[in-house]
């Protein structure tokens, strides 16, 4: 970002679409993972930046309540988040994104094994 | 020229696509009891998704985000949640309902059990969401469901006193023999049926497949603003082909085969033939779009990638969610419940379920963050502050009105 | 205050949706005798309704306005409606001798439907040129079904006028 502007995370963050490098939607905002500057924990009364985008099971936690293992947490790094606007736009493709394993896994082992899973709709009538 | 051709087509697609197995059934059931004195209902329900198609699809054309991405952004995970899971289960049950109205339209013109026919039925829906080109599917279903104008046809072709007809429509009168809790539920079943809430998910996420821009605004107004009305004329042909030949009979309708009797009497078999053609292709239409809605509401809410317009690797949880939620359809239809009961069922519930996708897009439309320039006008405002109203009152009064009729009956 | 007080009301309000609910599937055992009543002339305008429809099929098939297999498919959704105000009529416990009477004229009104509408699914598949062995049980013709029909919606309406329906 080159100028600068106050980003409100319930407003501009949160449950906003995250799109990958090509345009492609990801996920959608579940949940922010906070940080301190050094990249540990959060502490109180200190500093904190956001240090990730939490996706997927963190969802059901912020319904219902409960806790997800850290090991467990889908997060796209902050890193690699290009742009905010009405959507977040990532600097990198889904493929390099842990987060997106889901539709990794459905596309490799089940969708595009089904014959036709890879064929373009808009190439022909 | 091409642009003629491009809005006539657009007509005729939302003609022959305004009518599902919701609309056939509760149209023949409402026209067997209560005569054409039901008629209001289907007006004030073609202005509602006049108005509400018409928002859904600027709404996407502007902003280029489909509905329940919105909703999210605006209620937030939890309220669009509770909004999700609601007209997910009812979406589903539309879809159930019309891949059943498929196999039932099949079993009338070969005799071979519904229940063979279904999961022909939902392969076949399948097959096309997997592999055809969306404009594609969409043209052909549209405009194969105008074979409905044979209901029309039949009407004319029966001869009806049409003073007596006009008699019941205007001021409406319910045949003295019903009770008027009856009527006012026939009246909800009617509303639901015609302004169907999938309808939005699918026009606003139909306006993204189809990368409307502001400019395609005006060819938007004029298929839903012409074809809505002719396609609720259809509703009202079939209601009165109803009222001419099973009302007088006393015949209570509760089988496809009993809604195309008056048209087999008026036209005889090749009349017969193009209905069933047609109530098929309508029906498989509907089922192609309540499959894509439930596949677009999950997908937009959680942000996955979704649309026909990728390739169904890109969008591989889009398509998961479309099977599965056919295959649900399947197995509760395999419970050999009957396909009529849960289309009664699920025009109900729809009807209960319109303020939850109606609400969050008056809303949107009015909202400049989103729309810039094209939020709605005064006119529009002040038509969609009536139908809100007029969604809530229904959405109230359905559930006690079903119990203390008993569902009807 | 005013809180408890519309916390009263809607739990009001549920109660007695659920008491509705609940009251509108209560087992037909104990019936005043116009419940019972009602029960046998729905059930019997069930019947009355299937009749009718299958005077139609009758008429447009013989006018060549229908196509065999369809018919069929019409006439086999009649008889289900026919199961289905027998189990009405027969899961009734009627409550005094005049219900059981009306019942009873019902059941028999329901039956020479039935009669009716099983016959004339043979006509049709004999019409198709199925082969049905003993071809003198099938009814000769449309007119005879047609009178057949006439007879049995008759009982129909008269037990109808028993049991006070319209």
């Amino acid at each position: 970002m080159t100028h600068e502007r106050i980003v409100d995370a319930r407003l501009h963050l949160l449950s906003r679409q995250v799109l990958d490098a090509d345009g492609e939607p990801v996920r959608a905002v579940d949940d922010l993972e906070l940080v301190g500057p050094d990249g540990q924990p959060a502490r109180a009364g200190a500093e904190v930046r956001v240090g990730a985008i939490l996706v997927g099971p963190v969802l059901f936690v912020r319904l219902f309540g409960g806790a997800v293992p850290v090991s467990r947490q889908p997060r796209i790094a902050w890193e690699d988040v290009g742009h905010v606007g009405t959507a977040i736009e990532l600097t990198v493709p889904s493929d390099r994104l842990d987060a997106d394993w889901v539709e990794h896994w459905l596309r490799d082992h089940v969708v595009g094994r089904i014959p036709g899973g890879r064929h373009d709709p808009e190439a022909d009538g | 020229m091409k642009k003629v051709l491009g809005v006539a087509l657009g007509i005729l697609t939302a003609i022959g696509g305004f009518v599902d197995i919701g609309d056939l059934v509760t149209n023949a059931v409402v026209g067997s009891r209560f005569g054409l004195s039901l008629v209001w209902v289907v007006a004030l329900g073609v202005v509602g998704i006049c108005l509400f198609a018409s928002m859904a699809g600027r709404v996407a054309a502007v902003s280029g985000r489909a509905t329940f991405e919105i909703i999210r952004e605006r209620l937030g995970p939890k309220a669009a949640g509770a909004n999700l899971v609601a007209s997910f289960a009812i979406n589903l049950l539309t879809l159930t309902a019309e891949i059943g109205g498929i196999a039932l339209a099949l079993h009338l013109v070969s005799s071979v059990e519904p229940r063979l026919w279904i999961p022909v039925a939902a392969l076949a829906v399948w097959l096309v969401l997997w592999r055809v080109k969306f404009q594609v599917m969409e043209n052909v279903a549209g405009l194969m469901g105008l074979l409905l104008v044979g209901f029309g046809v039949a009407l004319f072709l029966l001869g009806p006193d049409w003073g007596e007809l006009m008699r019941q429509a205007v001021p409406p009168s319910p045949p003295s023999t019903e009770h008027p809790a009856a009527y006012w539920y026939y009246a909800v079943a009617l509303f639901g049926a015609a302004m169907t809430p999938y309808e939005v998910f699918f026009f606003s996420s139909g306006a993204v497949e189809e990368r409307w821009t502001a400019k395609d605004l005006t060819m938007n107004r004029a298929n839903v603003l012409i074809g809505f009305p002719l396609g609720g004329l259809l509703s009202v042909a079939i209601a009165a082909c109803a009222a001419v030949v099973l009302l007088p009979a006393g015949i209570e309708v509760s089988s496809l085969s009993q809604i195309v009797l008056p048209v087999a009497q008026a036209g005889g078999v090749l009349l017969l033939a193009l209905v069933i053609i047609g109530i098929v292709a309508a029906t498989f239409g509907a089922a192609l779009e309540t499959a894509l809605s439930s596949g677009y509401s999950l997908a937009q809410y959680l942000g996955w990638s979704w649309g026909k317009f990728r390739r169904p690797a890109r969008a591989a949880r889009f398509h998961v969610t479309m099977v599965v939620a056919i295959l649900l359809g399947v197995g509760i239809l395999m419970t050999s419940v009957d396909p009529i009961a849960v289309t009664e069922m699920s025009v109900v519930f729809s009807a209960v379920a319109l303020p939850l996708t109606y609400v969050p897009i008056l809303v949107v439309a009015n909202d400049p963050q989103y729309m810039g320039c094209h939020v709605n006008g005064r006119v529009v405002n002040a038509l969609g502050t009536v139908y809100l109203v007029i969604v809530v009152v229904a959405a109230v009064a359905a559930i006690p009105l079903m119990i203390a009729t008993g569902a009807g009956s | 205050m005013r809180v408890t007080r519309w916390r009263w009301v809607a739990r009001g309000a549920v109660a007695a949706t659920v008491l509705a609910g609940t009251a509108s599937c209560t087992v037909a055992s104990h019936q005043e005798p116009g419940q019972a009543s009602a029960a046998v002339a729905d059930a019997l305008s069930q019947a009355g309704s299937a009749a009718e429809t299958t005077r139609i099929v009758v008429a447009q098939l013989s006018r060549g306005r229908l196509t065999g297999p369809m018919a069929d498919t019409a006439l086999l959704d009649q008889l289900r409606v026919l199961d289905d105000a027998e189990t009405a009529l027969t899961t009734l416990v009627p409550p005094d001798t005049t219900s059981s009477d009306q019942r009873a004229a019902g059941l028999a009104a329901v039956g020479d439907v039935t009669d009716v509408v099983v016959s004339t699914r043979e006509w049709d598949a004999a019409r198709a040129g199925g082969d049905l062995g003993g071809a003198a049980a099938v009814p000769p013709s449309a007119d005879a079904l047609l009178a057949d029909l006439e007879k049995a919606t008759g009982a129909v309406d008269r037990a109808l006028a028993l049991a006070g329906g319209p």
